[in-house]
């Protein structure tokens, strides 16, 4: 699909192109904001696999045009193993976010006070495989989690994309022991057709006599082990556990029925088609960059 | 209310599974059998008994089976394992394993492998990088052992060399391969040459050498003694799933690979940088072939498992025998040094034909020579021809009749050389003279024959419009060929015509032409001979289709004035068609119309109602199974444009093939013999397990019932895919689904598909396409073509074509004659038409828009013979439009479509599921389903021409599933059945207070669940779900 075809077809990508966004996600926040008011009395917000960063910019402008917090008052931190481009007030970190230093350099950045806001909007490559997909998509949602656990003040707000298939019911579940509130939020920008959504999890609640601490070669499962929010652990001879818990978290659409339908074509007038705009920020190269070039180059035959 | 998920599990046996058609997620080769998984079932086939299925049983609730392995030791256990689950089984005790056991074991972790270190030791590989050592006889934990680096895998192997070693391979998320001692604990190597994830790592039975493969697309070879890169492979299009070690040959070592580009590939190590690419396997369908193995030694097979839920074999013994006994070749020079001939500077072989019965080939050369050779003992000789030959010089066309022994060829001007043949030699030969070309040059020579009758047929076509068409028939007598009779045809009045190929019906004596720009034209030899003694054209009928060449043509059945035939075109069109004479007159009518999306077509047949076509696609002859979707052989031999002969031996084996070209003025004799062909009976063999679409299926239909015959124990069912294939085929009453045809008509992403009626239904995608297809039952196989199809509203469309609905319009016989039809865009627009049978017209009724966004769903309803449609949108909003006087009145003008009558918002969200239910005859039940996970039953009442309707909420249940509902399905009156992609499969009863109930919930092994139907067999109800897969629900 060209940029111009892809601009008609999804309005968002090209308004994110007009309003200077790096991604089009960056209406999601904005639409999930305006439903659950996520910025008010936030000053120190962590914003996990943020790369390309239109996240972070949405909390800049937020915290810092909008609100009009200082560079002291508010701070932003922004994780990612890939390297991004930097934006004004947010602190880049190239960094694994299981890694306990990872943990280290956030609190240093917020002076040891602890964290008012925690979101990911981050997602493994699909492989196809919806099991194993759903897997690492949940595994990537304990490690936000995790780090959530060690840094977010009590009362505050953890958002994260999720994928609704199979076993979502036991991540609600779960998130349920940790936050007075966890609903399931779709945004108008993010396509009818695509299983994506967000958690919004208000009001943390640490649990009682568990204390989270991230360790080098601790795996997720093991982490929350103790944490007692229902998750089964190995029983003795590795039978099937029971049934474990589920829990369907409620439904909220975000995002004005008004606003642009992400699933909807639209028809640009003559003089806005005519105007195709470059993205804001070029794609990362990808890990299959090489193979690309060998095969425009006519090196891969086919037999 | 309670905090758990009250309908995730509800009285799961009021659903019995059937049948499932889904990706095939493990393969091994053990001994002779093939282990499979499929899904959570265990599926084993025994090669030595043409691969019968010997065992088939679901081992895990909900997870699939990522990896299989067995220990070597005496008691033959298997152990599978997927996501969490494992389980352990006896090979040699499968009978005795008690059905309603548990067998399914469980880790906290995400499994990659597994591997029995012995008898008391079973090692699991999780996706932490850490081994889970236990006991395999009482499941007990015995330790956790680790190399300290718990990053994540996405792929992992562990190896038990032929010294003892056990080394674990781990391939990350994040491009690193860690190999890793399991005694010690220690990391031997972190190979980090990769892009990106790493898919899959082995390493070799000898520990010499370390295979992975990743998102970068490439193979890497290591040696294991040092951790060094040896080589790496390139040439899988997207991401490489699975790799397997084959035997070294001769310092040669040979790795397999499979991949998301749908291809199965074999590569050579020989000391090289590069790893050679041996073969390339494209074998299953849509994206992923997800698993493979390989046994090049004794079974000499591998076996490739796709998404598209096919286990398929492929043959090794050709392809990795190092002498290729079933391929000759032979140059000018090597029949110069044979025979002694000289042959001119520029001289070649022009023309071939064979006479299998003396296993020779006859070959004619540009200076009209003719050379033979015994292809048993491979010796060419120079034919002594008692008449001349040198006149078949230059232009000579040649054929022969196999059973007969005789080769016809002619030169430029229409003489006929005959020639009879005994051994390698030439009995008799003996030219006719030409008396009616004039001296205009031949365009073709067409042959065919009827052994029963003792004719065999010559036609000489002729451009030029004066001349006719001549048709000799010769009989064969004493070993003679003798001319018998010559028919003088009249030449279609077309300059175009240029017959292509030819049929003769024997029960009408029809004479069929093909021509280019898809033209046939049809004699009737028994009909009277026009003023200059020819026999007149029956009926020409021009452009059948878009396209150029046909290439062939061949009678499917015939009776007394109807034959059916099936015609192949050489853009890849291929056609069955009836042609009936009726009245006077013949008439033509296209009962099946597809086209292949895999290159040319040269030719088709069929075998056991499979449609088998060959033609070229690049570089490459092939011969494809249309009706199997799968590739039965090809050859590299340079492309179509060569000389070429595809000959069948019926009377050995269908599938016996041989194919002779000239590439590079080398005469090539290909034959194909196919291994496996009788496997399943499947006609090409190969496919041991059968599927379905290689992408998510995004909508499912099951046909009504012939309404004449209820207790007919099949119906017809569509299946449109994201990746624009619509499939036809049969449900049977035991749930199983068997695939006719693979229909290409779309070429973007399906939205729906329906059934209007058993004979009509249509489909619609992006691009704003729209296909009403007719469906023929009258053989043994449904046919099918694409009946009419709606022109988009503008050269580039854009718009989806999200839902449509259909009202059937019969004559006082009760014959279909139209559609009022009503199709809904991306865009907000709705679009009324009427459909015209006879004139395949389509009228736009009413047009208009809701509002802008998109509109998912649309229906109509009738009530006091007045039409409405109700559409469902992402806004969350039912509305309704009173669209009755526009639809009687039928006027040639449009009319706009006003407000809606109603227009109220039930769903937070996109509403993605709308069922009707006619309750009385003013009232519907509407159940519809959402994106916000709720299920509401409305009522819709109809009070008056002034009041119009109410509609009005009855049941709201607003947790009705843990995800998108996606599809309501009706089983009876009061019960329907709805999907999510939670993947639970509900059922819904409305009650007599009008509350919905769960009465039953059950998962289903079709993740991405996004459709369904329920086929009624009188009193038993099969519910169809599909999304990645298809499955086949009794609905208790």
């Amino acid at each position: 699909m060209g940029k111009s075809s892809k601009d008609k077809r999804d309005l968002y990508y090209r308004r994110a192109k007009e309003e200077g966004w790096r991604a089009r996600s960056a209406f999601k926040l904005l639409q999930l904001n305006e439903q659950f008011q996520l910025f008010k009395d936030v000053k120190r917000v962590v914003d996990l696999c943020a790369a390309p960063g239109s996240w972070s910019q949405v909390l800049s402008r937020e915290l810092y045009q909008t609100q009009k917090n200082s560079h002291d008052e508010a701070k932003i931190v922004a994780v990612d193993l890939q390297p991004m481009t930097p934006i004004d007030g947010v602190t880049t970190l190239q960094a694994d976010i299981t890694h306990p230093k990872t943990l280290v350099k956030i609190m240093d950045i917020f002076g040891g006070e602890p964290a008012d806001f925690v979101c990911s909007d981050g997602a493994p490559d699909v492989t196809g495989l919806h099991d194993l997909d759903e897997y690492l998509q949940a595994q990537l949602i304990l490690s936000a989690l995790q780090l959530t656990t060690c840094l977010l003040k009590p009362g505050g707000t953890f958002v994260a994309k999720i994928f609704r298939g199979r076993d979502i019911d036991l991540l609600y579940a779960q998130l349920s022991y940790l936050f007075d509130k966890v609903v399931c939020a779709k945004p108008r920008s993010s396509r009818g057709t695509s299983l994506e959504a967000f958690i919004v999890c208000i009001g943390y609640k640490p649990r009682e006599g568990w204390t989270p601490k991230l360790e080098l070669n601790k795996s997720a499962e093991e982490f929350f082990e103790g944490a007692n929010i229902g998750r089964s652990d190995n029983l003795k001879f590795f039978e099937l556990p029971d049934p474990e818990e589920r829990v369907i978290a409620n439904f909220i659409a975000c995002g004005d029925l008004s606003d642009v339908d992400s699933d909807a074509t639209y028809t640009l007038d003559a003089s806005e088609s005519r105007v195709v705009l470059d993205p804001v920020q070029m794609p990362t190269s990808p890990p299959y960059k090489l193979a690309l070039e060998m095969k425009r180059r006519g090196d891969l035959v086919r037999r | 209310m309670s905090r758990f998920n009250q309908v995730s599990s509800v009285q799961e046996s009021k659903f019995k599974p059937l049948e499932h058609y889904g990706a095939v997620t493990a393969l091994k080769i053990y001994k002779n059998y093939i282990i499979a998984g499929y899904g959570p079932t265990l599926k084993i086939f025994d090669s030595s008994s043409n691969f019968l299925l010997i065992f088939s049983r679901q081992i895990f609730g909900r997870n699939k089976i990522h990896s299989i392995s067995v220990s070597g030791s005496d008691n033959e256990s298997i152990f599978i394992a997927g996501g969490r689950s494992f389980a352990i089984l006896n090979l040699n005790n499968l009978e005795d394993i008690d059905a309603s056991e548990t067998i399914e074991h469980a880790i906290n972790e995400w499994i990659v492998c597994g591997q029995f270190l012995d008898q008391n030791t079973l090692l699991v590989l999780t996706a932490h990088n850490i081994i889970f050592k236990i006991n395999p006889e009482t499941f007990e934990f015995i330790e956790k052992i680790h190399c300290n680096e718990k990053s994540i895998l996405y792929s992992g192997s562990i190896r038990i060399t032929d010294s003892g070693q056990v080394i674990i391979a781990a391939g990350t998320v994040m491009s690193g391969v860690l190999i890793w001692d399991y005694h010690s604990r220690r990391v031997l190597y972190n190979l980090t040459d990769h892009e990106g994830s790493i898919f899959g790592v082995k390493i070799d039975p000898s520990a010499n050498f370390i295979i992975s493969c990743s998102d970068d697309r490439s193979i890497k070879l290591y040696d294991f003694h040092t951790g060094k890169l040896l080589s790496t492979g390139w040439g899988h299009g997207s991401r490489i799933w699975n790799l397997e070690f084959c035997t070294e040959i001769n310092g040669t070592l040979r790795l397999f690979s499979t991949g998301e580009d749908c291809t199965a590939r074999l590569w050579e190590y020989s000391g090289s940088e590069s790893l050679k690419l041996v073969s390339v396997m494209d074998c299953h369908l849509g994206k992923h072939v997800w698993s493979g193995d390989i046994d090049d030694k004794s079974l000499e097979l591998c076996v490739t498992g796709g998404a598209d839920g096919r286990i398929i074999i492929h043959d090794l013994s050709a392809k990795t025998s190092t002498i290729n006994s079933v391929t000759s070749s032979h140059t000018m020079d090597d029949i110069a040094k044979q025979t002694g001939a000289t042959f001119e500077k520029k001289e070649l072989i022009k023309q071939y034909s064979e006479l299998p019965l003396l296993n020779i080939l006859v070959i004619l050369t540009s200076k009209g020579k003719i050379f033979t050779l015994n292809q048993t003992s491979q010796k060419w000789s120079k034919c002594e021809t008692p008449q001349s030959t040198e006149k078949l010089g230059d232009f000579g066309l040649m054929k022969s009749f196999p059973e007969s022994n005789a080769v016809v060829a002619t030169s430029r001007n229409g003489d006929i050389l005959v020639m009879n043949f005994e051994g390698s030699n030439v009995s008799k030969n003996y030219w006719i003279e030409d008396e009616y070309l004039l001296g205009n040059k031949v365009a073709n020579l067409i042959i065919e024959s009827n052994l029963a009758k003792n004719e065999y047929y010559v036609l000489i076509d002729c451009p030029n419009p004066k001349s006719p068409l001549v048709l000799r028939t010769f009989k064969l007598d004493e070993g003679t060929f003798k001319l018998s009779s010559t028919n003088l045809l009249q030449q279609p009045d077309q300059s175009s015509f240029t017959t292509t190929c030819m049929w003769k019906d024997e029960v009408n004596n029809w004479l069929l032409l093909g021509s280019r720009y898809v033209s046939v034209a049809i004699y009737d030899l028994d009909s009277e001979k026009n003023k200059d003694g020819h026999i007149n054209l029956g009926q020409i009928f021009k452009k059948l289709s878009i396209g150029d060449t046909i290439t062939s043509v061949s009678i499917i059945s015939t009776k007394k004035e109807a034959v059916r035939f099936l015609m192949t075109v050489r853009d890849g069109v291929y056609m069955y068609i009836d042609i009936v004479f009726e009245n006077g007159d013949f008439q033509l009518n296209i009962i099946h119309h597809n086209k292949i999306s895999r290159g040319f077509v040269e030719g088709g047949f069929i075998e056991n109602n499979d449609l088998i076509l060959y033609g070229f696609r690049s570089s490459y002859f092939y011969v494809f199974n249309e009706s199997q979707q799968l590739e039965i052989t090809n050859e590299l031999c340079g492309g179509a444009h060569r000389q070429w002969e595809f000959l069948r031996y019926k009377e050995c084996d269908p599938l016996d093939f041989k194919f002779i070209y000239i590439n590079k003025s080398t005469l090539h004799i290909k034959c194909f013999q196919n291994r496996f062909h009788k496997v399943a009976g499947v006609t090409g063999g190969n496919i041991i397990n059968y599927g379905t679409h290689g992408r998510e299926i995004r909508d499912v239909s099951v046909s009504p019932a012939y309404q004449s015959n209820n207790s007919d124990s099949t119906r017809l069912i569509m299946t449109a895919s994201e990746d624009t294939i619509v499939r036809l085929g049969r449900i049977h009453f035991n749930g199983k689904i068997e695939s006719f045809w693979c229909l290409n008509g779309h070429i973007s992403g399906l939205q729906k598909v329906k059934f209007f009626t058993r004979e009509y239904a249509a489909s619609s995608a992006a691009n704003e396409e729209f296909c009403l297809w007719k469906i023929n039952e009258s053989g043994d196989i449904p046919l099918v073509v694409e009946f009419a199809r709606l022109k988009p509203s503008s050269s580039n469309p854009d718009l989806r074509i999200m839902d449509f609905d259909a009202i059937p319009q019969f004559d006082e016989g009760g014959q279909v004659i139209g559609f009022i039809l009503c199709t809904v865009y991306s865009d907000s627009n709705i679009k009324v038409w009427f459909f015209d049978v006879s004139k395949k017209s389509f009228d736009l009724l009413v047009v208009g828009n809701y509002t802008t966004c998109c509109i998912l769903n649309v229906h109509f309803l009738t009530i006091e013979e007045k039409t409405f449609i109700m559409i469902g949108a992402t806004d969350g909003h039912i509305a309704l439009w009173d669209i009755g006087n526009s639809i009687t009145a039928r006027t040639s003008t449009c009319d706009t479509l006003g407000n809606p009558i109603i227009k109220q918002q039930l769903h937070q969200s996109g509403i993605k599921a709308v069922l009707l239910l006619n309750k009385k005859d003013n009232d519907y039940s509407i159940v519809t389903g959402g994106d916000d996970n709720a299920l509401i039953l409305s009522k819709l009442t109809y009070r008056s021409e002034e009041d119009g309707f109410l509609l009005e909420t009855e049941s709201f249940i607003e947790r009705a599933a843990s995800a998108t509902i996606t599809s309501i399905s009706k089983l009876d009156e009061s019960n329907v059945i709805v999907t999510s992609v939670d993947q639970i499969v509900r059922r819904w009863a409305i009650q007599e207070d009008s509350s919905l109930k769960c009465i039953s919930a059950r998962y289903t092994t079709i993740a991405d669940t996004g459709c369904s139907d329920v086929a009624h067999f009188g009193g038993k109800s099969i519910a169809v779900i599909g999304g990645a897969g298809l499955s086949s629900w009794e609905c208790k």
